[in-house]
């Protein structure tokens, strides 16, 4: 043993950083207007392919709510050529599995292959995404799958909570107001016929991108592409509609979903935010990992590591290719539920009128800047950044710019910013638990209107005290 | 396809701290893990959840580091950081960009060589509060939540320290003292019970001059004391069944067999067998349960290897509105039943392990999971090349073996069956809706779980 010897009390200095950019990405574009990507990354023998249209549930009519989760979801149930039993296992024998999955945004199709493995797994994507059969009996089955999977949201406070919020912060001409998987009453109706319309309007290589990442010739990719979707026709894709993403809430007002014998409370506060593409995206990454996204935020080191009313509080923004939610969040057991409301709102207005201290905001900064070269260290989330660029329409070099941009943000900036995105006196506050638990002072606390929904709920259980 | 091979070092210092280095230069990035040997499954009656709250309690500062200060520098440093606690170990890790290796290496150290001095009542109390709401969270306010601890109890004998859940009781968590906090640290957070593995952009020379610098004056404990014998027949010696009513929509049946302990190559051939059931849409219990059927709503099986005892298999399926609960759990068992007295086919052994080395191939390319792997194979087996060879093991199983570990652990006598069924009122209407697109089912399982500080 090394006796006597003391240990070493000064923290140390960081070493010089490698430097570190986003891989070289090559882009082109075949004649249907199918985009290729291809991002080369030396010794990552597992290659990420996804094939990203830039339609998701926020562009199908409102009657037709889910269809296209559902659609994205039946892709893999079948092709012209093979069921989904035999797809699988081709996909398999290839050590490939494909996935397929529709967001608000987007919908994507993809897989993970061994590079050695890539032209015949690419084969299957192709197949899946250009001639898919939406077999009637396998989408009854998935159809069933959803509504029973609502069901079991329901009884999920979590899940019940997050449903609470939406539906109340948009209004009822909002898409954004349901579930981007759609509603029971709109996905018990949906039929194969309205996927098939889905992948007639949604899946054409005009509005598509084709992201290739990992141990790859770039040259390779692109005969491989052009070789399985330069034949590929289909619509001159639909010019979208512009996204209804109007508001519901004009004052503060408070919706309680009453849970009887709930430990805890599911706390949601806030309002629409703001669309990605937005002169002020900077700022507001900067702003939500001071307010509520580093282990050290305000709202977590106030609730959780001050207070002990919760496991974990944040707050951030969904940001969507239109106005997604801003949600401050945290479960804190049931006495807390009043005392927490109040740090909520005591932060949310700290950080719109005060300037942020130096040390946060180069906490905040750094913490962007320096986990970049690990954000991007495998292909999977380097496909996925560069087929957010191209789902928003952002420019091809963002990624280059990403650090500076962030550097640049100032304690000004993050005030202006809180200021004109977070409404404290505008915003929606759900609170799913028990609320004879905490009514009286919920009241006293003036917060604004009460409402209590009461869904119907078995006798709680005995739960701890 | 070959796998690439991890090279490693392996040395120790004078304390007793074991110190594997794996460089790697692909990207800047480094991970740093630190696994000590102590679990959940060191705590005694009385004192359950300990080693866990413990863990909070770790990230509230040190001699040199404030309270929370250890989340605060990694992150601004660039970097992600957590701790997690199971039944048989805590590990803390950190991944980081490579310039910021040392930084970690001392933050580690600083706990581990002066935690006490930074302790207070006032931060045992606060993080006691985090942890019970952490409990409610995870489990007491959750659908089916108390699943883990009912299986568990019943797979192990009260005196067995699988028996008692590691985010342990309310009343336990209240008796916790500082007492407590200085005892558990003198004894088990010890170089001489802990590995660090580091994995990435670094230099061996310098990884090994700052790990003596830092982590060297740091007193070994010649005196960990050994775990009692916690031996265990392999099976249960019966069937035990419970039913549990809970406010969900839908029943859900949990299934749980003992299974040979991690390291023994059966348990290779069980989870391959479990592959074979219920990985991927092709795989034996989803085609019929979820696929042709349509009796359940998702279904799934595997091992949870553990060292002390007995690992355990565990299996869940939610049943589909409308059909009995019998139906589901019959079709499981014949299932298991067929695995366990037919041989499998080659072409559906060989799906399953182009899969497994497939997925292999993308965990090991990130230094986190490397360093990881590393440090637990080194804690639980003394064995770091394992991150090597375990794959060639797991690819080497034969038909003949799946069909073998299927028939001594899908046995009626070494099987738990929980049924949930929705308490008398249960919301049934059907109506409503979620804000996600995921397959909603909660409770879905991973093989190395555990409590994690944030």
């Amino acid at each position: 043993m090394s006796a006597g010897r003391e240990m070493i009390t000064q923290r140390p200095v960081p070493g010089h950083p490698r430097p570190y950019d986003f891989p070289h990405t090559v882009r082109t574009e075949l004649a249907n207007g199918l985009r290729l990507i291809v991002t080369p990354m030396q010794g990552r023998e597992l290659i990420a392919a996804t094939l990203a249209f830039r339609n998701g549930a926020v562009d199908e009519p409102a009657a037709v709510g889910g269809a296209t989760v559902l659609a994205a979801r039946a892709l893999t149930e079948g092709t012209e050529v093979r069921d989904a039993i035999e797809l699988t296992e081709a996909a398999e024998r290839l050590g490939a599995s494909i996935h397929a999955e529709a967001g608000w945004d987007a919908t994507s199709a993809g897989l993970d292959v061994p590079a050695s493995r890539l032209a015949p797994a690419m084969e299957l994507l192709a197949e899946v995404v250009r001639r898919p059969r939406y077999p009637e009996s396998e989408i009854d089955r998935l159809r069933d799958e959803r509504l029973t999977d609502l069901l079991q949201a329901r009884a999920d406070p979590r899940r019940r909570a997050d449903e609470a919020y939406v539906s109340s912060i948009y209004a009822p001409s909002s898409p954004y107001r349901r579930p981007a998987g759609g509603t029971a009453e709109t996905v018990a109706a949906l039929t194969p016929a309205d996927l098939r319309a889905v992948h007639a309007r949604a899946y054409v290589p005009s509005s598509a991108a084709l992201v290739v990442v990992g141990d790859v010739e770039p040259d390779a990719v692109v005969q491989i592409a052009e070789d399985l979707f330069g034949a590929w026709s289909g619509a001159e894709g639909v010019a979208q509609a512009p996204i209804d993403d109007t508001g519901a809430v004009d004052r503060r007002f408070v919706r309680v979903v009453h849970r009887p014998g709930s430990v805890q409370t599911e706390i949601r506060i806030g309002h629409r935010g703001l669309p990605r593409r937005h002169a002020d995206f900077f700022a507001v990454s900067v702003m939500s990992m001071i307010l509520g996204g580093l282990f050290n935020s305000r709202l977590n080191a106030n609730l959780r590591e001050d207070k002990g009313y919760t496991y974990g509080a944040s707050a951030g923004f969904d940001l969507r290719r239109a106005r997604g939610p801003f949600t401050a969040r945290a479960a804190v057991n049931t006495e807390a539920t009043v005392p927490s409301l109040g740090e909520f709102f005591k932060e949310l207005a700290l950080i719109r009128e005060e300037l942020v201290s130096e040390d946060e905001l180069r906490s905040a900064r750094d913490f962007l800047i320096g986990v970049f070269p690990l954000r991007f260290e495998t292909p999977g989330p380097v496909a996925g950044s560069l087929s957010g660029l191209f789902i928003h329409g952002l420019p091809d070099d963002e990624l280059a710019h990403y650090r500076a941009a962030i550097e640049a943000v100032t304690a000004e900036d993050v005030r202006r910013v809180a200021h004109e995105h977070i409404r404290p006196e505008r915003s929606a506050v759900i609170l799913l638990g028990d609320h004879e638990a905490f009514a009286a002072d919920l009241e006293a606390a003036n917060l604004g209107p009460i409402d209590v929904v009461r869904d119907a709920e078995p006798v709680a259980p005995a739960e701890e005290g | 396809m070959p796998v690439p091979v991890v090279e490693f070092t392996d040395e120790r210092l004078a304390n007793g701290l074991r110190v594997i280095v794996a460089e790697d230069h692909l990207a800047p990035v480094v991970g740093v893990h630190v696994w000590y040997n102590v679990g959940s499954k060191h705590e005694v009656a009385g004192k359950t959840g300990f080693a866990h709250l413990f863990e909070h309690v770790m990230f509230q500062g040190s001699a040199n580091v404030g309270k929370t200060e250890h989340m605060q520098l990694v992150q601004a440093a660039g970097g992600t950081l957590n701790g997690t606690t199971w039944l048989d170990r805590t590990n803390y890790y950190e991944t980081l960009p490579s310039h910021e290796l040392e930084l970690a290496l001392w933050l580690e150290a600083d706990r581990m060589g002066t935690l006490l001095e930074a302790l207070s009542q006032e931060n045992l109390d606060n993080q006691r509060d985090v942890v019970k709401n952490e409990k409610r969270w995870s489990y007491d306010n959750r659908p089916y939540g108390s699943w883990s601890e009912k299986l568990f109890g019943h797979l192990f004998p009260v005196d067995h320290p699988y028996h008692h859940p590691t985010i342990g009781s309310m009343e336990d968590l209240d008796a916790a003292s500082l007492e407590d906090v200085s005892q558990f640290f003198a004894t088990y957070y010890a170089p001489n019970n802990a590995t660090i593995a580091i994995a990435g952009d670094c230099e061996h020379d310098q990884v090994m001059a700052w790990a003596e610098q830092y982590f060297g004056p740091i007193p070994a404990n010649p005196a960990i004391p050994p775990l009692p014998d916690a031996s265990l027949p392999p099976t249960l010696g019966e069937e035990i069944r419970e039913t549990v009513e809970d406010r969900v929509p839908l029943p859900r049946l949990y299934i749980g067999f003992r299974a040979p302990v991690y390291g023994d190559d059966r348990l290779d051939a069980l989870e391959l067998a479990c592959q074979l059931l219920s990985g991927g849409r092709s795989s034996r219990l989803h085609k019929r349960l979820v696929r042709d059927e349509r009796i359940a709503q998702d279904v799934e099986i595997g091992p949870w290897g553990f060292v002390t005892g007995s690992s355990v298999c565990l299996g869940v399926a939610t049943v589909r509105p409308g059909v009995e609960v019998e139906t589901v759990e019959k079709a499981f068992f014949e299932e298991l039943e067929r695995l366990a007295t037919e041989i499998p086919g080659e072409d559906e052994m060989t799906r399953a392990k182009a899969l497994t080395e497939a997925d292999e191939l993308g965990s090991l390319a990130r230094v986190e999971e490397r360093a990881r792997r590393l440090a637990e194979y080194s804690g639980l087996f003394d064995d770091p090349d394992l991150i090597n060879s375990l794959l060639p093991r797991y690819l080497a199983v034969t038909a003949e073996q799946v069909r073998d570990a299927a028939r001594e652990t899908f046995r009626a006598d070494n099987r738990v069956i929980l049924t949930y069924i929705p308490a008398p009122g249960a919301a049934t209407d059907g109506e409503g809706g979620d804000t996600q697109d995921g397959d909603g089912a909660d409770g879905h399982q991973s093989s190395d779980t555990g409590e994690e500080a944030a």
